[in-house]
Protein backbone atom coordinates (compact mmCIF):
# COMPACT_ATOMS: atom_id res chain seq x y z
CA UNK A 1 0.00 0.00 0.00
CA UNK A 2 3.03 2.61 -1.40
CA UNK A 3 0.29 4.83 -2.09
CA UNK A 4 -1.76 5.17 0.88
CA UNK A 5 1.56 6.35 2.69
CA UNK A 6 2.68 8.88 0.16
CA UNK A 7 2.90 12.12 1.63
CA UNK A 8 -0.57 13.93 2.20
CA UNK A 9 0.57 17.22 1.98
CA UNK A 10 -2.60 19.88 2.46
CA UNK A 11 -2.21 22.62 -0.49
CA UNK A 12 -5.82 24.18 0.21
CA UNK A 13 -7.63 23.96 3.39
CA UNK A 14 -10.77 25.36 4.50
CA UNK A 15 -10.75 26.39 8.42
CA UNK A 16 -14.10 27.14 10.34
CA UNK A 17 -16.02 28.59 6.83
CA UNK A 18 -19.52 30.23 7.35
CA UNK A 19 -20.82 31.98 3.80
CA UNK A 20 -23.84 33.84 4.51
CA UNK A 21 -26.31 35.16 1.37
CA UNK A 22 -27.72 38.13 3.38
CA UNK A 23 -28.54 36.88 6.59
CA UNK A 24 -29.14 33.35 5.57
CA UNK A 25 -26.24 30.89 5.97
CA UNK A 26 -25.69 28.68 3.39
CA UNK A 27 -22.06 26.72 4.67
CA UNK A 28 -21.64 27.35 8.00
CA UNK A 29 -18.61 26.11 10.12
CA UNK A 30 -17.11 23.80 7.61
CA UNK A 31 -13.29 22.84 8.11
CA UNK A 32 -11.88 20.78 5.42
CA UNK A 33 -8.00 20.09 4.13
CA UNK A 34 -7.95 19.81 0.26
CA UNK A 35 -4.02 17.56 -0.06
CA UNK A 36 -1.92 18.34 -3.35
CA UNK A 37 -2.16 16.02 -6.35
CA UNK A 38 -5.19 14.16 -5.00
CA UNK A 39 -9.12 14.75 -5.79
CA UNK A 40 -10.97 15.82 -3.52
CA UNK A 41 -15.01 15.30 -3.77
CA UNK A 42 -17.36 17.25 -2.20
CA UNK A 43 -21.18 15.61 -2.42
CA UNK A 44 -24.65 16.23 -1.09
CA UNK A 45 -28.16 16.90 -2.16
CA UNK A 46 -29.05 20.26 -4.04
CA UNK A 47 -28.87 23.45 -2.10
CA UNK A 48 -26.20 21.85 0.82
CA UNK A 49 -23.92 24.47 0.00
CA UNK A 50 -21.57 22.50 -1.72
CA UNK A 51 -21.10 24.61 -4.61
CA UNK A 52 -20.84 27.79 -2.25
CA UNK A 53 -18.08 26.40 -0.88
CA UNK A 54 -16.32 25.40 -3.66
CA UNK A 55 -16.91 29.02 -5.38
CA UNK A 56 -14.98 30.45 -1.98
CA UNK A 57 -11.94 28.49 -2.70
CA UNK A 58 -11.09 31.02 -5.68
CA UNK A 59 -12.98 33.88 -4.50
CA UNK A 60 -15.60 33.83 -7.33
CA UNK A 61 -18.72 34.63 -4.39
CA UNK A 62 -16.95 37.93 -4.23
CA UNK A 63 -19.18 38.55 -7.50
CA UNK A 64 -22.32 37.72 -5.47
CA UNK A 65 -23.13 40.81 -3.54
CA UNK A 66 -25.13 39.72 -1.04
CA UNK A 67 -22.52 36.56 -0.05
CA UNK A 68 -20.60 37.45 3.32
CA UNK A 69 -17.76 34.96 4.43
CA UNK A 70 -16.36 34.34 7.68
CA UNK A 71 -13.53 32.09 8.92
CA UNK A 72 -10.66 31.36 6.48
CA UNK A 73 -9.44 29.77 3.68
CA UNK A 74 -5.72 28.76 3.39
CA UNK A 75 -3.56 28.75 0.20
CA UNK A 76 -0.16 26.86 1.01
CA UNK A 77 -1.05 28.48 4.43
CA UNK A 78 -1.52 31.66 3.29
CA UNK A 79 -5.10 33.15 4.31
CA UNK A 80 -6.84 34.34 0.83
CA UNK A 81 -9.12 36.57 1.98
CA UNK A 82 -6.11 38.52 4.27
CA UNK A 83 -6.91 42.41 2.89
CA UNK A 84 -3.56 42.52 0.61
CA UNK A 85 -4.44 39.40 -1.37
CA UNK A 86 -5.89 40.32 -5.10
CA UNK A 87 -8.89 38.20 -5.96
CA UNK A 88 -7.30 38.38 -9.55
CA UNK A 89 -4.03 36.86 -8.75
CA UNK A 90 -5.70 34.08 -6.67
CA UNK A 91 -7.83 33.00 -9.90
CA UNK A 92 -4.81 33.04 -11.76
CA UNK A 93 -3.26 29.79 -10.00
CA UNK A 94 -6.51 28.20 -8.68
CA UNK A 95 -8.40 27.69 -12.10
CA UNK A 96 -12.09 26.39 -12.28
CA UNK A 97 -14.39 24.77 -14.60
CA UNK A 98 -18.28 25.34 -14.48
CA UNK A 99 -21.42 23.24 -14.88
CA UNK A 100 -22.41 23.94 -18.08
CA UNK A 101 -19.71 24.37 -20.68
CA UNK A 102 -19.01 27.77 -20.88
CA UNK A 103 -16.29 27.95 -24.36
CA UNK A 104 -16.23 31.65 -25.48
CA UNK A 105 -18.06 32.56 -28.42
CA UNK A 106 -14.37 32.99 -29.99
CA UNK A 107 -12.44 30.29 -31.80
CA UNK A 108 -10.58 27.26 -30.14
CA UNK A 109 -7.25 28.64 -30.54
CA UNK A 110 -8.47 32.15 -28.93
CA UNK A 111 -10.43 30.52 -26.20
CA UNK A 112 -7.49 28.55 -24.80
CA UNK A 113 -4.74 31.51 -25.81
CA UNK A 114 -6.60 34.16 -23.99
CA UNK A 115 -6.01 33.33 -20.29
CA UNK A 116 -1.70 33.46 -21.29
CA UNK A 117 -2.14 36.39 -23.34
CA UNK A 118 -3.88 38.48 -20.38
CA UNK A 119 -1.48 37.45 -18.14
CA UNK A 120 1.60 38.40 -20.33
CA UNK A 121 2.31 35.06 -21.17
CA UNK A 122 6.24 35.21 -22.90
CA UNK A 123 6.97 32.18 -24.23
CA UNK A 124 5.11 30.32 -27.71
CA UNK A 125 1.37 30.89 -27.09
CA UNK A 126 1.16 28.06 -30.16
CA UNK A 127 2.72 25.65 -27.87
CA UNK A 128 1.05 26.76 -24.91
CA UNK A 129 -2.46 26.14 -26.57
CA UNK A 130 -1.19 22.51 -28.17
CA UNK A 131 -0.03 21.45 -24.90
CA UNK A 132 -3.39 22.57 -23.13
CA UNK A 133 -5.38 20.55 -25.40
CA UNK A 134 -3.40 17.51 -25.16
CA UNK A 135 -3.42 17.60 -21.75
CA UNK A 136 -6.72 17.85 -21.93
CA UNK A 137 -7.24 15.03 -24.36
CA UNK A 138 -8.97 16.80 -26.64
CA UNK A 139 -5.83 18.30 -29.56
CA UNK A 140 -6.66 15.47 -31.69
CA UNK A 141 -10.37 15.98 -31.99
CA UNK A 142 -9.79 19.79 -32.82
CA UNK A 143 -6.39 20.22 -34.02
CA UNK A 144 -7.46 20.54 -37.42
CA UNK A 145 -10.46 23.21 -36.51
CA UNK A 146 -8.11 25.78 -34.01
CA UNK A 147 -10.07 28.41 -36.09
CA UNK A 148 -13.30 27.33 -35.58
CA UNK A 149 -15.84 29.02 -33.32
CA UNK A 150 -16.04 27.20 -30.04
CA UNK A 151 -19.29 26.78 -30.41
CA UNK A 152 -19.39 24.35 -32.99
CA UNK A 153 -18.08 21.77 -30.56
CA UNK A 154 -19.74 19.24 -29.05
CA UNK A 155 -21.52 19.54 -25.76
CA UNK A 156 -18.57 17.55 -24.38
CA UNK A 157 -15.96 18.59 -26.68
CA UNK A 158 -16.95 22.29 -25.29
CA UNK A 159 -16.09 21.03 -21.26
CA UNK A 160 -12.88 19.82 -22.11
CA UNK A 161 -12.11 22.79 -24.11
CA UNK A 162 -12.88 24.59 -20.78
CA UNK A 163 -10.72 22.34 -19.05
CA UNK A 164 -8.00 22.82 -21.48
CA UNK A 165 -8.45 26.92 -21.45
CA UNK A 166 -8.24 26.74 -17.43
CA UNK A 167 -5.23 24.66 -17.75
CA UNK A 168 -3.37 27.00 -20.44
CA UNK A 169 -3.14 29.85 -17.38
CA UNK A 170 -1.01 26.46 -15.56
CA UNK A 171 -2.87 26.59 -12.40
CA UNK A 172 -2.02 24.53 -9.12
CA UNK A 173 -5.20 23.66 -8.24
CA UNK A 174 -8.40 22.96 -10.61
CA UNK A 175 -12.11 23.72 -8.71
CA UNK A 176 -14.92 21.65 -10.92
CA UNK A 177 -18.59 22.42 -10.33
CA UNK A 178 -20.66 19.45 -11.31
CA UNK A 179 -18.55 19.26 -14.56
CA UNK A 180 -20.24 16.14 -16.55
CA UNK A 181 -23.79 16.78 -15.18
CA UNK A 182 -24.78 18.28 -18.35
CA UNK A 183 -22.85 15.83 -20.50
CA UNK A 184 -23.98 12.35 -21.55
CA UNK A 185 -22.46 9.30 -20.13
CA UNK A 186 -19.62 8.53 -22.73
CA UNK A 187 -18.51 12.41 -22.44
CA UNK A 188 -18.41 11.84 -18.59
CA UNK A 189 -16.42 8.99 -18.35
CA UNK A 190 -14.06 10.53 -21.06
CA UNK A 191 -13.54 13.75 -18.38
CA UNK A 192 -13.49 11.21 -15.37
CA UNK A 193 -10.34 9.70 -17.35
CA UNK A 194 -8.84 13.15 -18.35
CA UNK A 195 -9.20 13.37 -14.32
CA UNK A 196 -7.14 10.60 -13.45
CA UNK A 197 -4.52 11.95 -15.73
CA UNK A 198 -4.44 15.95 -14.53
CA UNK A 199 -4.27 14.78 -10.25
CA UNK A 200 -0.58 13.33 -11.69
CA UNK A 201 0.35 17.28 -11.98
CA UNK A 202 -3.02 19.05 -10.61
CA UNK A 203 -4.71 18.92 -7.24
CA UNK A 204 -8.74 18.53 -8.34
CA UNK A 205 -11.60 19.21 -6.31
CA UNK A 206 -14.65 18.19 -7.90
CA UNK A 207 -18.86 19.20 -7.18
CA UNK A 208 -20.87 16.80 -7.85
CA UNK A 209 -24.42 15.41 -6.91
CA UNK A 210 -23.57 11.70 -8.83
CA UNK A 211 -22.21 9.73 -6.00
CA UNK A 212 -20.68 7.32 -8.14
CA UNK A 213 -18.88 9.57 -9.83
CA UNK A 214 -17.23 10.75 -6.20
CA UNK A 215 -16.80 7.19 -5.25
CA UNK A 216 -15.09 6.18 -9.06
CA UNK A 217 -12.96 9.57 -9.37
CA UNK A 218 -11.69 10.97 -5.67
CA UNK A 219 -9.31 9.78 -2.73
CA UNK A 220 -11.35 12.03 0.11
CA UNK A 221 -14.80 13.19 0.00
CA UNK A 222 -16.67 15.74 1.80
CA UNK A 223 -20.19 14.67 2.65
CA UNK A 224 -22.47 18.13 3.17
CA UNK A 225 -25.96 18.51 4.11
CA UNK A 226 -27.83 21.38 4.72
CA UNK A 227 -25.16 23.56 4.72
CA UNK A 228 -22.79 21.74 7.51
CA UNK A 229 -20.49 19.07 6.83
CA UNK A 230 -21.84 15.95 7.80
CA UNK A 231 -18.41 13.75 7.57
CA UNK A 232 -15.14 13.81 5.65
CA UNK A 233 -12.59 11.29 5.06
CA UNK A 234 -11.05 8.68 2.78
CA UNK A 235 -13.06 8.22 0.04
CA UNK A 236 -13.26 4.57 0.50
CA UNK A 237 -14.02 4.49 3.82
CA UNK A 238 -16.72 7.38 3.56
CA UNK A 239 -18.28 4.86 0.85
CA UNK A 240 -18.12 1.73 2.81
CA UNK A 241 -18.11 1.96 6.59
CA UNK A 242 -19.22 5.70 6.97
CA UNK A 243 -19.05 6.87 10.86
CA UNK A 244 -22.08 8.85 10.39
CA UNK A 245 -26.08 7.36 9.53
CA UNK A 246 -26.98 9.98 7.34
CA UNK A 247 -23.90 9.41 5.19
CA UNK A 248 -24.88 5.84 4.86
CA UNK A 249 -28.49 7.32 4.25
CA UNK A 250 -27.10 8.85 1.55
CA UNK A 251 -24.41 7.09 0.07
CA UNK A 252 -26.76 3.77 -0.02
CA UNK A 253 -29.08 6.08 -1.81
CA UNK A 254 -31.85 6.14 0.62
CA UNK A 255 -32.61 9.73 -0.01
CA UNK A 256 -31.10 12.52 -2.22
CA UNK B 1 -64.84 12.64 -27.11
CA UNK B 2 -63.40 15.17 -29.73
CA UNK B 3 -60.74 16.84 -27.80
CA UNK B 4 -58.08 18.18 -30.66
CA UNK B 5 -60.85 20.35 -32.16
CA UNK B 6 -57.36 21.00 -34.61
CA UNK B 7 -59.19 22.41 -37.96
CA UNK B 8 -60.56 25.93 -35.33
CA UNK B 9 -57.04 26.45 -33.59
CA UNK B 10 -55.34 26.37 -37.23
CA UNK B 11 -57.75 28.59 -38.33
CA UNK B 12 -56.94 30.82 -35.35
CA UNK B 13 -53.36 30.33 -36.25
CA UNK B 14 -53.53 31.27 -39.50
CA UNK B 15 -55.77 34.67 -38.44
CA UNK B 16 -53.09 35.53 -36.41
CA UNK B 17 -50.86 35.48 -38.67
CA UNK B 18 -52.67 37.08 -41.74
CA UNK B 19 -53.43 39.99 -38.89
CA UNK B 20 -49.43 40.54 -38.40
CA UNK B 21 -48.82 40.41 -42.48
CA UNK B 22 -51.20 42.85 -42.91
CA UNK B 23 -50.06 45.67 -40.15
CA UNK B 24 -46.77 45.04 -41.26
CA UNK B 25 -47.32 45.55 -44.56
CA UNK B 26 -49.70 48.54 -43.82
CA UNK B 27 -46.64 50.19 -42.61
CA UNK B 28 -44.22 49.75 -45.26
CA UNK B 29 -47.43 50.77 -47.81
CA UNK B 30 -47.95 54.23 -45.83
CA UNK B 31 -44.01 55.18 -45.81
CA UNK B 32 -44.01 53.87 -49.85
CA UNK B 33 -46.63 56.38 -50.55
CA UNK B 34 -45.10 59.20 -48.15
CA UNK B 35 -41.70 58.56 -50.44
CA UNK B 36 -43.49 58.08 -53.40
CA UNK B 37 -45.14 61.35 -53.04
CA UNK B 38 -42.15 63.58 -51.74
CA UNK B 39 -40.07 62.30 -54.79
CA UNK B 40 -42.37 62.70 -57.42
CA UNK B 41 -43.09 66.45 -55.70
CA UNK B 42 -39.39 66.91 -55.53
CA UNK B 43 -37.48 65.43 -57.68
CA UNK B 44 -37.42 67.92 -60.35
CA UNK B 45 -35.45 69.94 -58.58
CA UNK B 46 -32.56 67.95 -57.33
CA UNK B 47 -29.93 69.08 -59.30
CA UNK B 48 -26.19 70.28 -58.36
CA UNK B 49 -27.29 73.88 -57.96
CA UNK B 50 -29.36 72.66 -55.40
CA UNK B 51 -26.89 70.82 -53.72
CA UNK B 52 -24.19 73.63 -53.91
CA UNK B 53 -26.38 76.84 -53.44
CA UNK B 54 -27.10 78.71 -50.91
CA UNK B 55 -30.69 79.69 -49.66
CA UNK B 56 -32.04 82.34 -52.11
CA UNK B 57 -35.67 84.35 -51.63
CA UNK B 58 -36.06 82.91 -55.55
CA UNK B 59 -36.60 79.55 -55.63
CA UNK B 60 -34.57 78.70 -58.79
CA UNK B 61 -31.69 79.36 -57.12
CA UNK B 62 -32.31 78.57 -53.80
CA UNK B 63 -29.91 75.59 -52.53
CA UNK B 64 -29.48 73.23 -49.67
CA UNK B 65 -25.51 73.59 -49.31
CA UNK B 66 -25.37 75.20 -45.69
CA UNK B 67 -28.03 72.84 -44.11
CA UNK B 68 -26.45 70.14 -45.56
CA UNK B 69 -23.09 70.67 -44.36
CA UNK B 70 -24.64 71.92 -41.00
CA UNK B 71 -26.29 69.06 -40.54
CA UNK B 72 -23.24 66.77 -41.26
CA UNK B 73 -21.17 69.21 -38.79
CA UNK B 74 -24.24 68.96 -36.34
CA UNK B 75 -24.24 65.22 -35.98
CA UNK B 76 -20.93 64.17 -36.92
CA UNK B 77 -20.60 66.53 -33.44
CA UNK B 78 -23.29 65.41 -31.71
CA UNK B 79 -21.88 61.52 -32.18
CA UNK B 80 -19.05 62.14 -30.43
CA UNK B 81 -20.01 62.96 -27.73
CA UNK B 82 -23.12 61.10 -27.16
CA UNK B 83 -21.44 57.99 -28.13
CA UNK B 84 -18.85 57.74 -25.91
CA UNK B 85 -20.95 59.32 -22.97
CA UNK B 86 -24.13 56.76 -23.54
CA UNK B 87 -21.75 53.64 -23.60
CA UNK B 88 -19.38 54.78 -20.51
CA UNK B 89 -23.00 55.18 -19.13
CA UNK B 90 -24.09 52.46 -19.46
CA UNK B 91 -21.49 50.10 -18.82
CA UNK B 92 -21.23 52.16 -15.60
CA UNK B 93 -24.36 51.37 -14.37
CA UNK B 94 -24.18 47.29 -15.82
CA UNK B 95 -21.05 46.49 -14.67
CA UNK B 96 -19.94 48.64 -11.96
CA UNK B 97 -22.00 49.99 -9.66
CA UNK B 98 -24.36 48.02 -7.24
CA UNK B 99 -27.81 47.22 -7.82
CA UNK B 100 -29.85 48.99 -5.34
CA UNK B 101 -32.60 51.38 -4.65
CA UNK B 102 -30.39 54.06 -6.13
CA UNK B 103 -29.84 52.29 -9.12
CA UNK B 104 -33.27 51.76 -9.43
CA UNK B 105 -34.15 55.37 -9.06
CA UNK B 106 -31.50 55.77 -11.72
CA UNK B 107 -33.12 53.77 -14.14
CA UNK B 108 -36.85 54.78 -13.59
CA UNK B 109 -35.44 58.25 -14.19
CA UNK B 110 -33.30 57.61 -17.64
CA UNK B 111 -36.48 56.12 -18.97
CA UNK B 112 -38.85 58.79 -17.90
CA UNK B 113 -36.07 61.47 -19.41
CA UNK B 114 -36.01 59.08 -23.05
CA UNK B 115 -39.76 60.34 -23.34
CA UNK B 116 -39.77 64.03 -22.23
CA UNK B 117 -40.57 66.36 -25.07
CA UNK B 118 -37.81 67.46 -27.05
CA UNK B 119 -38.95 71.25 -26.76
CA UNK B 120 -38.17 70.91 -23.07
CA UNK B 121 -34.28 70.10 -23.92
CA UNK B 122 -34.37 72.97 -26.06
CA UNK B 123 -35.37 74.96 -23.10
CA UNK B 124 -32.39 73.37 -21.15
CA UNK B 125 -29.97 73.95 -24.09
CA UNK B 126 -30.93 77.02 -24.04
CA UNK B 127 -30.12 77.82 -20.59
CA UNK B 128 -27.25 76.06 -19.50
CA UNK B 129 -25.47 76.04 -23.62
CA UNK B 130 -26.51 78.99 -24.87
CA UNK B 131 -26.79 81.55 -22.26
CA UNK B 132 -25.14 79.61 -19.20
CA UNK B 133 -22.17 78.77 -20.77
CA UNK B 134 -22.17 81.32 -23.18
CA UNK B 135 -21.87 79.41 -26.14
CA UNK B 136 -24.09 81.39 -28.22
CA UNK B 137 -26.21 79.94 -31.09
CA UNK B 138 -23.24 77.43 -32.30
CA UNK B 139 -22.78 74.25 -33.67
CA UNK B 140 -21.37 73.19 -30.06
CA UNK B 141 -24.30 74.76 -28.00
CA UNK B 142 -26.72 72.87 -31.00
CA UNK B 143 -24.82 69.45 -30.66
CA UNK B 144 -24.62 69.44 -26.79
CA UNK B 145 -28.10 69.78 -26.45
CA UNK B 146 -28.71 67.34 -28.67
CA UNK B 147 -26.97 64.73 -26.82
CA UNK B 148 -28.32 65.64 -24.25
CA UNK B 149 -32.01 64.35 -25.62
CA UNK B 150 -30.08 61.21 -26.97
CA UNK B 151 -28.35 60.07 -24.12
CA UNK B 152 -31.19 58.33 -22.31
CA UNK B 153 -31.51 56.44 -25.98
CA UNK B 154 -28.29 55.49 -26.19
CA UNK B 155 -27.67 54.17 -22.66
CA UNK B 156 -31.16 52.17 -22.35
CA UNK B 157 -29.92 50.29 -25.51
CA UNK B 158 -26.11 49.95 -24.73
CA UNK B 159 -27.55 48.83 -21.06
CA UNK B 160 -29.79 46.24 -22.54
CA UNK B 161 -26.85 44.67 -25.31
CA UNK B 162 -24.78 44.16 -22.14
CA UNK B 163 -27.25 42.64 -20.25
CA UNK B 164 -27.47 40.33 -22.69
CA UNK B 165 -24.18 39.01 -22.30
CA UNK B 166 -24.49 35.72 -21.11
CA UNK B 167 -23.25 35.52 -17.27
CA UNK B 168 -21.37 32.33 -17.86
CA UNK B 169 -18.96 34.56 -20.06
CA UNK B 170 -18.13 36.89 -17.42
CA UNK B 171 -17.31 34.38 -14.95
CA UNK B 172 -15.67 32.11 -17.41
CA UNK B 173 -13.53 35.10 -17.81
CA UNK B 174 -12.92 36.02 -14.24
CA UNK B 175 -12.28 32.57 -13.50
CA UNK B 176 -8.79 32.68 -15.69
CA UNK B 177 -7.77 35.70 -13.41
CA UNK B 178 -8.79 38.63 -15.87
CA UNK B 179 -9.89 42.02 -14.46
CA UNK B 180 -13.09 43.11 -14.96
CA UNK B 181 -11.81 45.39 -17.78
CA UNK B 182 -9.91 42.40 -18.90
CA UNK B 183 -13.16 40.86 -19.47
CA UNK B 184 -15.44 43.74 -20.49
CA UNK B 185 -12.58 44.41 -23.74
CA UNK B 186 -12.47 41.33 -25.13
CA UNK B 187 -15.94 39.49 -24.41
CA UNK B 188 -18.51 41.83 -23.10
CA UNK B 189 -18.72 44.98 -25.34
CA UNK B 190 -17.26 43.03 -28.45
CA UNK B 191 -20.41 40.76 -27.85
CA UNK B 192 -22.89 43.78 -27.15
CA UNK B 193 -21.12 45.77 -29.65
CA UNK B 194 -24.15 45.10 -32.46
CA UNK B 195 -26.76 46.21 -29.86
CA UNK B 196 -24.97 48.70 -29.03
CA UNK B 197 -24.53 50.48 -32.50
CA UNK B 198 -28.75 49.48 -32.60
CA UNK B 199 -29.33 51.70 -30.34
CA UNK B 200 -26.75 54.65 -31.74
CA UNK B 201 -28.20 54.04 -35.40
CA UNK B 202 -31.66 54.86 -33.74
CA UNK B 203 -30.57 57.79 -31.64
CA UNK B 204 -28.52 59.70 -34.21
CA UNK B 205 -31.69 58.60 -37.25
CA UNK B 206 -33.62 60.86 -34.38
CA UNK B 207 -31.16 63.27 -33.88
CA UNK B 208 -30.80 64.12 -38.01
CA UNK B 209 -34.33 64.99 -37.82
CA UNK B 210 -35.23 66.82 -34.89
CA UNK B 211 -35.93 70.39 -34.77
CA UNK B 212 -37.77 71.95 -32.37
CA UNK B 213 -35.04 71.78 -29.60
CA UNK B 214 -32.50 73.67 -32.22
CA UNK B 215 -34.77 76.32 -33.09
CA UNK B 216 -35.05 76.80 -28.89
CA UNK B 217 -32.02 77.00 -28.95
CA UNK B 218 -31.53 79.48 -31.89
CA UNK B 219 -30.23 77.70 -34.88
CA UNK B 220 -31.06 79.95 -37.69
CA UNK B 221 -33.39 79.83 -40.46
CA UNK B 222 -31.20 81.67 -43.11
CA UNK B 223 -28.05 80.66 -43.31
CA UNK B 224 -25.79 82.40 -46.28
CA UNK B 225 -22.39 80.74 -45.20
CA UNK B 226 -21.10 77.12 -44.52
CA UNK B 227 -20.28 76.53 -40.87
CA UNK B 228 -16.52 76.44 -40.30
CA UNK B 229 -15.61 75.84 -36.65
CA UNK B 230 -17.95 74.44 -33.80
CA UNK B 231 -18.44 78.15 -32.85
CA UNK B 232 -19.89 78.94 -35.87
CA UNK B 233 -23.61 79.72 -35.94
CA UNK B 234 -25.78 76.44 -38.42
CA UNK B 235 -28.50 75.52 -39.67
CA UNK B 236 -29.81 71.83 -40.73
CA UNK B 237 -31.66 70.31 -43.19
CA UNK B 238 -35.11 69.88 -41.03
CA UNK B 239 -35.25 73.80 -40.53
CA UNK B 240 -34.21 74.58 -43.59
CA UNK B 241 -37.16 72.35 -44.75
CA UNK B 242 -39.89 73.47 -42.48
CA UNK B 243 -38.89 76.78 -43.58
CA UNK B 244 -39.45 76.38 -46.96
CA UNK B 245 -42.43 74.43 -46.40
CA UNK B 246 -43.84 77.31 -44.49
CA UNK B 247 -43.30 79.89 -47.18
CA UNK B 248 -46.12 81.03 -49.31
CA UNK B 249 -45.18 79.88 -52.76
CA UNK B 250 -45.80 77.11 -54.54
CA UNK B 251 -42.39 76.24 -55.93
CA UNK B 252 -41.30 76.24 -52.04
CA UNK B 253 -43.49 73.51 -51.37
CA UNK B 254 -41.64 72.08 -54.12
CA UNK B 255 -37.90 72.68 -52.61
CA UNK B 256 -39.15 71.40 -49.32
CA UNK B 257 -39.89 68.13 -50.84
CA UNK B 258 -36.62 68.04 -52.95
CA UNK B 259 -35.29 68.84 -49.14
CA UNK B 260 -36.95 66.10 -47.87
CA UNK B 261 -35.06 63.60 -50.57
CA UNK B 262 -31.56 65.07 -49.55
CA UNK B 263 -32.63 64.67 -45.77
CA UNK B 264 -33.79 60.80 -46.06
CA UNK B 265 -30.67 60.17 -48.51
CA UNK B 266 -28.32 61.24 -45.86
CA UNK B 267 -30.04 59.12 -43.18
CA UNK B 268 -30.02 56.56 -45.39
CA UNK B 269 -25.96 56.90 -46.08
CA UNK B 270 -25.92 56.77 -42.30
CA UNK B 271 -27.55 54.15 -41.52
CA UNK B 272 -25.88 52.00 -44.30
CA UNK B 273 -22.03 52.73 -42.54
CA UNK B 274 -23.67 52.14 -39.00
CA UNK B 275 -25.10 48.86 -40.28
CA UNK B 276 -21.94 47.41 -41.97
CA UNK B 277 -19.78 48.40 -39.23
CA UNK B 278 -22.71 45.79 -37.34
CA UNK B 279 -22.45 43.32 -39.32
CA UNK B 280 -18.47 43.79 -39.31
CA UNK B 281 -18.71 43.75 -35.31
CA UNK B 282 -20.96 40.56 -35.59
CA UNK B 283 -18.52 38.61 -37.69
CA UNK B 284 -15.47 39.50 -35.56
CA UNK B 285 -16.91 38.71 -32.37
CA UNK B 286 -17.08 34.98 -33.16
CA UNK B 287 -13.86 34.53 -34.02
Amino acid sequence: MSKQTQSLLTLLEAVGVTIYYSDKPAVQEISISVPEHHITAIIGPSGCGKSTLLRAFNRMNDFIPEARMEGQILYKGNQLYAPGVDPVDVRRRIGMVFQKPNPFPKSVFNNVAWGPSINRYEGNLNERVELSLRKAALWDEVKDRLNDSAMTLSGGQQQRLCIARALAMEPEVILMDEPCSALDPVSTARIEDLMFELKKTYTIVIVTHNMQQAARVSRFTAFMEGGMLVEFGATKQLFTRPVNKRTEDYVSGRFG
Amino acid sequence: MKTTNLTARQRKAYLFRLICAAISWMGIGLLAILIFHVTSKGISWLDWQFLTGFPSRFPERAGIKSALVGTIWFISMTACFSIPLGTAAAIYLEEYSRKGPLGYLIEVNIANLAGVPSIVYGLLGLVIFVRGMELGRSLLAGSLTMTLLILPIIIIAAREAIRAVPNSIRLAAFALGATRWQMLRFHVLPQALPGILTGVILALSRAIGETAPLIMIGALTYVAFVPEGPLDAFTVLPIQIFNWASRPQEDFHHIAATGIIVLLAVLFFMNIIAVSIRHHAEKKGKV
